[in-house]
């Protein structure tokens, strides 16, 4: 059968899944929570699932390799030594939110936010601070999906048709079934990128002649992508140390990931899936290593579609190529619902009145937000990974403003929000080229993360100590 | 029992913090250096994945640990 064939059929399967996720998930709902927080009693399987799926997606089976080729093996330090520390830093974290939610009735974090800041400031800074970062990425996602599809299918729709009908089935069956139904659609995705990744992974190693032969070709070819900084010096110490930062800070700061921990049926079952998260994510990481040097061998210095649609797509048998087609589909989809359904969450968080209005208020914030995203789409840069990474950043910023309103015991100060909010002042001016990208030989946003641990400590010590004398 | 628990738990947050330490030192990210190479595997991919299985067991071993959580068990199940 021809790829185009066994496109057709994994295409039909997967939207009659999404179609039957959606319904069965329509059955199910009978208050605003069940749409909301799917119920709040997830197991490990599926808490382990579509927390994978919320984190790999696009960015991973695609930005990754592109990362691996382009930068070497520091993009090991990068990614999976940073999600290992995360992992155990939920265990810690978790328990507290948990805590904290159950404790204060927990709606999203930037309702609890204001709860524990008895203040409506920071929730109100934390909204408008994922809005701006988690906008692009969601857009990113999508934009890179597209044009790839655009390169290797360059007769059927112009990349926009693509973005929109991405958009669109996102928009359709969030409104249909929730977050349950994005929970299902992201277990499904997590399967299909775990099987498509190894067999490229595997085919990408076996045509490099095994692991040995790999790393001795690229010892001859690239010796710079066997350590940091890598061809381009972008894996730099300052670089790991403040990406180690941002990634540790995702389940604090990003709320898709946030409501994960809270929505899992107890805390034993959130241990055992951070542990799960640990193997997972060793599984999904290891191939990218294969295919991602691989490339660096084959593809060297051409663009980033030319290798992808060469590795993931015209090197593989048909079966596969199309089963890749659309576990990337599902990869951009499954990140961006979950994104754009935690904004809608916590836009919902924030508001008050009657429930009804409420939710229809949430329903159409998530049309707002996909809108928004499509917009964003068009216009964005490729850089996947670099954009997902300031993305990353920008949202870890407000972490310690958010521990401190868990962690603390009394109400922490109002410095807390202001320096969270010069803070991303400084990080956005510095992105847009308003800022130096660094001061004193070091990168700002290092400086920007030491700033804030310091005033952190500060706010936290001397607090207790006024209040003790 | 409680107090064990503790002492463990901060004993596993301790390791994650040396792990992590060492993560960022030359000893698995020197610069410029892929030797030596174990399996054909560069320096910092290797110690990296070795960084990795640790983390991964500290946290699995945090979970034991953890000193909330028999009454956390207690209280959902």
């Amino acid at each position: 059968m021809t790829m185009t064939t066994w496109l057709l059929l994994f295409g039909t399967f997967w939207l009659l899944a999404i179609a039957y996720f959606s319904f069965r998930s329509y059955r199910k709902i009978k208050t605003a929570d069940d749409y909301i927080f799917a119920g709040s009693s997830l197991g490990v399987l599926i808490g382990l699932l579509t927390f994978s799926a919320t984190l790999f997606s696009a960015f991973t089976f695609m930005g990754m390799p592109d990362f691996f080729r382009t930068h070497g093996v520091g993009s090991w330090i990068f990614l999976a030594i940073s999600d290992a520390a995360m992992f155990f830093f939920i265990i810690w974290f978790g328990h507290k939110l948990r805590e904290q939610g159950t404790a204060r009735g927990y709606s999203g974090v930037a309702r609890l936010m204001d709860k524990c800041y008895d203040s409506t400031s920071p929730g109100l800074l934390y909204f408008l601070g994922i809005f701006i970062f988690l906008v692009p990425y969601m857009a990113v996602q999508i934009r890179g999906i597209a044009i790839f599809f655009t390169a290797i299918f360059p007769d059927l729709m112009p990349y926009w048709t693509w973005i929109t009908l991405i958009v669109m089935i996102i928009i359709i069956y969030t409104q249909i079934g929730g977050l349950r139904a994005i929970i299902y659609s992201d277990s499904l995705q997590a399967i299909i990128l775990l099987l498509v990744i190894w067999i490229i992974g595997v085919t990408c190693l076996k045509n490099a002649g095994g692991i040995t032969g790999l790393f001795a070709k690229v010892k001859q070819s690239h010796p710079d992508l066997l350590s940091i900084p890598g061809p381009q010096g972008l894996l730099s110490f300052q670089y790991l140390l403040a990406s180690f930062w941002s990634i540790i800070m995702l389940p604090v700061t990003q709320p898709q990931i946030t409501t994960r921990l809270i929505i899992m049926k107890n805390e034993q079952k959130m241990h055992r899936m951070a542990v799960s998260l640990g193997v997972f994510t060793f599984l999904i990481l290891i191939p990218t290593i294969f295919i991602g040097l691989y490339g660096a061998l084959e593809y060297y210095g051409i663009p980033s579609n030319t290798f992808l649609s060469n590795v993931l797509l015209f090197e593989q048998t048909n079966i596969i190529a199309a089963l890749a087609v659309i576990g990337l589909i599902a990869a951009s989809i499954s990140t961006a619902d979950s994104q754009i359904f935690a904004l809608s969450t916590e836009f919902r968080s924030l508001l008050k009145g009657n429930e009804k209005k409420v939710m229809l208020y949430t329903r159409l914030a998530i049309v707002f937000f996909a809108i928004c995203t499509l917009v964003f789409s068009l216009v964005s840069s490729d850089q996947l990974v670099i954009l997902a990474r300031i993305s990353f950043m920008g949202t870890s910023i407000m972490g310690p403003m958010i521990l401190t309103g868990i962690f603390s015991k009394q109400i922490p100060g109002k410095e807390m929000i202001w320096s969270t909010l010069i803070s991303l002042i400084v990080f956005i001016g510095s992105q847009v080229g308003l800022l130096p990208m660094a001061l004193f030989g070091i990168n700002i946003d290092l400086l920007i993360v030491i700033f804030m641990i310091i005033v952190t400590v500060l706010s936290v010590t001397l607090r207790k100590r006024i209040q003790k004398s | 029992m409680k107090s064990k628990k503790t002492l463990y738990w901060n004993l596993c947050i301790l390791a994650m913090v040396i792990l992590s330490i060492i993560t960022f030192s030359p000893l698995v990210i020197p610069e410029g250096k892929f030797t030596p190479l174990v399996f054909g595997l560069p320096r910092t991919l290797w110690t990296g994945i070795v960084v990795y299985v640790f983390m991964v067991l500290f946290t699995y071993f945090g979970t034991r640990v953890h000193p909330r959580s028999d009454r956390t068990k207690g209280e959902t199940e």
